[in-house]
């Protein structure tokens, strides 16, 4: 019977959906779904967990109580080695990063990272990853062994509904020794007040198009909704609605967040030039020849006078 | 850093300086940012004080637009000090991050937009009544060589400006030809920018490359490249022309015929690089007025006078800290008091903070900003 | 405070007029239009090294796989203030997995002396995020992963912070000798003169091919890899943007459907 692993991801205090999408995936992998959940009280995870696999092996012990690499390599090598899955499946995310290749040589598995689609080749996982940039898929295939561990994508599959009522099974933590290599010290917010655009995951970018200041507190509205800092063109910096560390382009800042929203940006080439390395870019201008369209992934072409007011109330609702 | 002793000094013939202030005086910059230019000269006579002087922030103000060198009456290019300066910074690396992304894309591409060299000339395709453009192989012999400029191969505002060309030159009969992927940067914002060794390094690399054709004269786009070309480079043996200047020539000869018309005001704006430092202020001219239609208007500061758009001397890439208006909004609300329908160009840079600044100002519906090689491609 | 920073040439395929075209292998991608720069977070790393070295004394080692065309990374590395560099290659490196590519460093690594061992947290053309990670674990040291604040607290130890999802910091504490993958945006890259890469390459870049690094055939490349990467294919993406139809209600319901399925909201 194939076991598929796969460990589930929290952090202060909540149960992260990557770890809800990989049960889901796991599914399709093998006939048994087990999640691996180290934690410190983390109970009502263990719950949510179960409800989405065929077991769910529980450490409880305070050593978990915050994401520690080697304290978790530790108690997973020792986990996976006794219960001998087939597959394990951890998120590609920083939590991940920080684990998968070291588990992987620790535990002498093949091993991957950042896959976006896993197929069964027999009772063999082949993965799908993505390669310059996403330019490209490529296939991989893996060396025949016992055993796999796979580092897949956040959101490459959505959440199921779950449904199942998996058995939890508290283990005793197999890490015995302290771990001193590395020890977690604390949680830091982002200083507040200081935006940093180039370190934004989310930017709502404005320009003229907006056309007068008094519109800037409906972009901040936005912006807040999709919990993004406001950039401009520099054509909104000179207009001085937006300070100088907002602008994009070849003489601002160079941006590459996960996602850019262009709302009145023409997209002239010097302001392309600092914001093409944006994971996704969307794009509302009311002119269908704006050249911003071409280096979006999705366009609105309308005013965004309409469209914006729209989205706020969309945003609101979708998040209750 | 080490600076050897009176290097400035000798270098820029600083004891030359009366401190008359005639640069300060006319400088354009001087009235939106901190820049004195005339108390830089002064203070860099002191080598001690090269260091601080090169940490203030407004030596990277200048435009290099050449009004100081104009006015001086002992005949020095104070705005050389300040990119002297520059170059004390780009060698300690410690330089704004997107003047060093530009400089590393004209180091890794050959070009300061982050374009890959290989693809310099995909802006050739689709060119009306264009089957081919004529890329010159080794040795080959044409009469005009034409230089692109990195703006014109690859930001898609100013590409026009080299299809343009072209259908000039294939309509003229003119026997030209483009060097192809291997064209580079010509050298002159990485000379603004400080980056004195690159600049070397493109003067020796494109020296060396355009002597491997046989021509007559080199034509550029871009009065950036051309004054770079003509009056920097060290070994060069080729004469270069602008583009306006041929284009006069071939009017001159009755090689082109301006069959349509444009009925409207237009007024020219000498770019600095073309008018002020390489006195080129009749072509341009010459060829508006022989577009029927048009009614050539003269801006109050042109010529020698002319106010300039703050495009030059690196300063695409880097942004002055002054809230004050830029000087290109100055300029066009002075075209919309002479009632002009077009602000006409010789320059990519011109023509892109122009734009900027015309739609800043709200003036899209009345007015345009054009090149006059997009004005000629309207008419042949 | 010894240092080895490990940089990565890679094509510069960020532009997204940068077509990446599969070559007639199916492995491989025709690479005659690309332009060749460092890795971007490499670059960070080696800043974020100098920068320690400035600090705290020390030497900066560049080590990097690459053929003789990568010597331009490691010399602009030199230029901003390495000491030294080891370039590794041989033809039987192609098609190394992360295992592999982790391995070919260990074999250079090992025997250097070092307090702290840089990456970049992640190659932009493979983006496996995870070599560091791994030459951590064959090294036998501890590791942190995608790091944007580096401290050092004393010879034995670093306070530093990694970047979460959301830009939250997880701060931790270290034991020298450890790795560091580092994040984009730690620090503020300088700027490497033409005239400081000219005088760099002067210094010697010490080559290792397989035989100098100690690892036999099946050790590197396709032989000794775990998971091989087979066959590209081009994903089935549209090239110009997807346009949303409708009246403002729709456009704007569409939008905030498909930003919620990206897990942008």
């Amino acid at each position: 019977m194939a076991e598929v692993f796969v460990l589930a991801e929290h952090r202060q205090g909540e149960l992260r959906e990557v770890s809800l999408e990989l049960l889901t995936l796991a599914s399709d992998l093998g006939d048994k779904v087990t999640a691996v959940l180290l934690g410190s009280g983390t109970d009502e995870f263990a719950n949510r967990c179960a409800n989405f696999a065929d077991r769910v092996l529980y450490v409880d012990d305070v050593m978990f109580s915050n994401f520690n690499a080697s304290a978790y390599q530790a108690a997973l090598s020792e986990l996976i080695k006794k219960e001998k899955p087939k597959t394990v499946l951890i998120g590609n995310t920083v939590q991940g990063v920080d684990l998968i290749g070291s588990l992987g040589v620790e535990l002498d598995v093949p091993f991957t990272t950042d896959a976006i689609a896993i197929q069964m080749e027999g009772d063999k996982p082949a993965v799908t990853r993505q390669y310059y940039g996403g330019k490209i898929n490529g296939a991989v295939e893996f060396k025949d062994s016992e055993m796999y561990l796979i580092g897949v994508r956040e959101a490459a599959a959505p959440a199921g509904e779950g449904g199942k009522s998996g058995e939890i099974v508290k283990v005793e933590n197999p890490v015995t020794v302290e771990i001193t290599a590395r020890r977690f010290l604390e949680y830091v917010e982002a200083q507040v007040g200081e935006v940093d655009i180039t370190q934004s995951a989310t930017l709502v970018s404005v320009g003229r198009g907006i056309r007068e200041d008094k519109n800037i507190p409906m972009m901040e509205e936005l912006a807040g909704l999709l919990g993004a800092d406001l950039s401009a063109s520099r054509a909104v910096v000179d207009a001085g609605w937006l300070p100088q560390d907002r602008q994009v382009g070849i003489s601002g800042k160079t941006v590459k967040p996960k996602l850019y929203l262009a709302v009145g940006i023409s997209g002239a080439f010097q302001h392309v030039t600092g914001m093409k390395g944006s994971e996704l870019v969307v794009a509302i201008n009311k002119d269908p020849d704006a050249p911003i369209f071409q280096y979006a992934d999705y366009g609105i072409v309308d005013d965004l006078f309409k469209v914006v007011p729209a989205l706020i109330e969309k945003l609101k609702e979708t998040k209750g | 850093m080490g600076v050897e002793q009176g290097t400035f000094v000798q270098k820029y013939d600083l004891l030359g300086c009366i401190q008359c202030g005639r640069c300060t005086g006319g400088c354009p910059v001087t009235s939106r940012t901190e820049l004195n230019v005339r108390r830089i000269v002064y203070e860099s006579i002191d080598d001690e004080k090269l260091e601080d002087l090169s940490n203030k922030p407004e030596i990277w103000d200048c435009t290099t637009c050449n009004t100081c060198a104009i006015r001086c009456p002992k005949g020095l290019e104070p705005f050389e000090v300040l990119i002297g300066l520059r170059s004390m910074k780009a060698e300690e690396g410690d330089i704004e991050p997107t003047a060093r992304d530009a400089l590393e894309s004209m180091f890794n591409n050959g070009n300061p937009w982050g374009k890959p060299a290989a693809k310099r000339t995909d802006w050739m395709s689709d060119i009306p009544g264009v089957k081919k453009v004529r890329i010159l192989s080794e040795g080959e012999k044409a009469d005009v060589l034409v230089h692109v400029c990195c703006t014109a191969a690859y930001d898609p505002r100013i590409i026009p400006l080299a299809k343009n060309l072209v259908r000039v030159l294939e309509a003229a009969g003119v026997d030209y030809g483009f060097i192809g992927n291997e064209e580079k940067h010509c050298g002159s914002e990485a000379r603004r920018l400080g980056e004195e060794g690159l600049f070397e390094y493109f003067d020796e690399e494109n020296t060396e490359l355009f002597s491997k054709y046989e021509v007559n004269r080199i034509v550029t786009i871009s009065p950036h490249c051309l004054n770079t070309f003509k009056n920097e480079y060290q070994n060069l043996n080729i004469p270069v022309m602008h583009y306006t200047q041929l284009v006069a020539e071939l009017i001159e000869d009755g090689k082109i015929d301006l069959k349509g018309e444009i009925p409207k005001k237009v007024v020219y704006h000498d770019p600095c690089y073309l008018g002020k430092k390489n006195l080129v202020f009749d072509e341009p001219r010459y060829i508006l007025n022989k577009i029927n239609g048009i009614e050539l208007a003269e801006f109050e500061r042109s010529k020698e006078r002319s106010l300039c758009c703050e495009g030059g001397g690196g300063k695409m890439w880097v942004e002055s800290s002054s809230k004050a208006e830029r000087l290109a909004e100055l300029r066009i609300a002075d075209a919309k008091n002479l009632g002009a329908e077009i602000v006409a160009v010789a320059c990519p840079f011109c023509l892109l903070t122009l734009e900027d600044a015309m739609k800043v100002k709200g003036f899209e519906e009345e007015m345009r900003v054009a090149d006059i090689l997009e004005l000629l491609g309207e008419v042949i | 405070m010894n240092i080895v920073v490990c940089v990565k040439q890679v094509p510069d395929t960020s532009d997204p007029d940068t077509e990446v075209h599969i070559d007639s292998t199916g492995r491989g991608v025709d690479e005659s239009k690309f332009s060749f720069v460092i890795n971007d977070a490499d670059n960070y790393a080696v800043e974020e090294a100098i920068r320690l070295k400035e600090k705290h004394g020390g030497e900066v080692t560049v080590v990097n796989i690459g053929p003789e065309g990568a010597n331009q990374v490691i010399r602009m590395a030199l230029a901003k203030g390495g000491n030294s560099a080891i370039r590794l290659f041989d033809e039987k490196f192609a098609f190394s997995d992360i295992v592999a590519t982790a391995r070919i460093l260990h074999s250079a690594i090992k025997d250097l002396s070092y307090d702290i061992v840089m990456t970049g947290c992640m190659a932009s053309d493979d983006g496996f995020a995870a070599v560091g990670v791994t030459l951590a674990q064959m090294l036998g040291i501890p590791h942190a992963a995608m790091v944007k604040h580096v401290e050092v607290i004393d010879e034995k130890k670093l306070k530093v912070g990694r970047e979460l999802e959301g830009g939250l910091m997880e701060m931790l504490e270290i034991e020298i000798p450890c790795l560091l993958t580092i994040q984009t945006g730690i620090n503020e890259p300088r700027y490497a003169s033409f005239k400081g890469i000219r005088e760099a390459s002067k210094k010697e870049i010490k080559l290792m091919d397989l035989s100098a690094a100690g690892l036999g055939d099946d050790m590197v490349g396709e032989a000794g890899s775990v998971a091989v990467m087979k066959q590209y294919s081009v994903p089935e993406v549209g090239e110009l943007a997807e346009m949303l139809e409708g009246d403002a209600g729709e456009t704007s319901t569409k939008l905030a459907q498909i930003l919620k399925e990206k897990g942008l909201v």
